[in-house]
């Protein structure tokens, strides 16, 4: 005979959660919060460019957010919170690549692929097989490209300057300049068929 | 100016980007005014930029999860943060002079400390807890507001990987932080395929040395629900309530028998 259930207990919905509030934001945490909102998606686009598994993706970017709260705490500089959050963002990765290459598994992580493509939705079917294509042939020429061009190209694509760049990736100004102008001479080239 | 000069790609991208002073500017818009070749060109390369900034979000945006899980899971590791006084020892370490000597203290005691101290101690070995049902205080469940259609849609929401800082975050709720993570599956108690949300509350430590009562007795109970409640025999919120509240009885109640049924359990 089976025993009687327990006492019911909660389903907790998230957005039940969001509503009650179970703890109470401090101003500090408001502004961190804010930010996450706003920057989770750009760091994790970024993020896409050192190959990790998206669950090693999400986890630097909690470690980033967590680094903001500390850093927020402490009275630091709020200069340019955008740029230090890619820059952050950049060195825990950087060490988790090392580690990932240290204790190396038979899984490779995964990349953008070119089943991913979306075409634009439309009527032609002709035109959205086209787009498909120019999007496979685009994916295949930034992947070819170096680490540091890959990089320069996708911080840029987040709206970062060149002096922001060469800070976060720890390079001169012109070298993110020639950088950004080789890997688009190549995806023109790519694209222009 | 010459008729067969021309800008060069990385004039037209600093141009382009807003990176050049503004004498050079004005040079390189004046050229450009005359210019059809360079005009030309330029297009070209705005045409691959958007080429790429497009295929570039998309792609990627495809791969991102819904934000919902790592905001709850930021705002519950903040919310501890915060309980804690923020460390200043950290700041000082920070100047280089200090760094060294500290190192250099630290390496001289615990050298002293391991050679004094270690013989004497043996390092305890943690008995590995063993959790069947989680606790309800830390994994109530939790759900996502979907209905019955999208959770019968295609083969079904699948698991998402759980990343290790969240595991870590469970195993330390459940008291075992240094646990061994292949002795574990942080699983969840509502399963996604039945509108179980990607939350803390909704993960729990599978014990793998459980025999019986299984992470494979429990995926065959989440298939069996989603069955029924696909096949109109279940309410999809009936099914969360009772796999949240107790899924070795819920197991029992839908399979109407005591034990695990089949090759699902180890033996």
């Amino acid at each position: 005979m089976t025993e009687p259930f327990t006492k019911p207990k909660t389903i907790v919905s998230l957005e039940m959660k969001e509503a009650t509030g179970i703890h109470e934001l401090s101003p500090t945490e408001r502004e961190v919060m804010s930010l996450f909102d706003e920057m989770r998606k750009p760091l994790l686009r970024y993020l896409g460019s050192f190959m990790l598994f998206p669950a090693d993706s999400e986890e630097i970017v909690q470690d980033t957010f967590l680094a903001l709260f500390q850093h927020l705490r402490r009275g630091r500089a709020r200069h340019n919170l955008k740029g230090w959050l890619f820059r952050v963002a950049h060195n825990l990765a950087l060490r988790r690549r090392r580690d990932d290459q240290r204790d190396r598994q038979s899984m490779s992580p995964v990349s953008i692929q070119p089943d991913e493509c979306i075409a634009d939705p439309g009527p032609d079917p002709e035109a959205q097989f086209s787009d498909k294509q120019t999007q496979k042939t685009l994916l295949a020429v930034v992947e070819a490209l170096s680490d540091q061009d890959r990089r320069c190209l996708y911080l840029r694509a987040e709206g970062l300057r060149y002096r922001e760049i060469a800070e976060i990736l720890d390079l001169s100004i012109s070298t993110v300049s020639v950088s950004l102008g080789r890997s688009l001479a190549r995806i023109s080239r790519a694209t222009e068929g | 100016m010459r008729d067969d000069y021309h800008l060069s790609d990385h004039e037209l991208l600093l141009a382009s980007d807003g990176e050049l002073s503004s004498s050079a500017a004005s040079r390189v818009e004046a050229h450009l005014a005359a210019c059809w070749t360079c005009r030309a060109r330029r297009q070209q390369l705005d045409k691959a930029v958007v080429s790429f900034v497009r295929t570039y979000q998309r792609a990627l945006d495809v791969q991102v999860t819904p934000v919902d899980g790592p905001r709850a899971l930021l705002k519950a590791r903040m919310g501890r943060l915060a309980e804690t006084r923020p460390s200043r020892w950290q700041d000082w370490l920070r100047h280089p002079s200090w760094r060294w000597s500290f190192s250099a203290l630290a390496i001289a005691g615990l050298g002293m400390l391991s050679w004094l101290v270690w013989p004497a101690i043996s390092p305890p070995r943690v008995k590995a807890a063993t959790f069947t049902i989680p606790n309800a205080d830390l994994t109530p469940g939790a759900a996502v507001l979907i209905g019955r259609e999208e959770v019968c849609r295609g083969s079904g929401i699948k698991n998402k990987q759980v990343s290790r800082a969240i595991q870590r975050e469970v195993f330390r709720e459940y008291g075992i932080p240094g646990a061994e993570p292949r002795a574990y599956e942080v699983d969840y108690l509502i399963t996604p395929a039945l509108g179980g949300a990607d939350d803390i509350h909704n993960l729990w430590p599978e014990s793998n040395a459980t025999t019986v009562w299984n992470a494979q007795v429990k995926d065959a109970l989440e298939d069996h629900l989603r069955d029924m409640v696909c096949s109109g025999q279940l309410d999809l919120a009936t099914a969360q309530r009772e796999i949240a509240v107790n899924w070795i009885e819920a197991y029992k109640k839908y399979f109407h028998t005591n034990h695990p049924l089949g090759g699902a359990y180890r033996k």
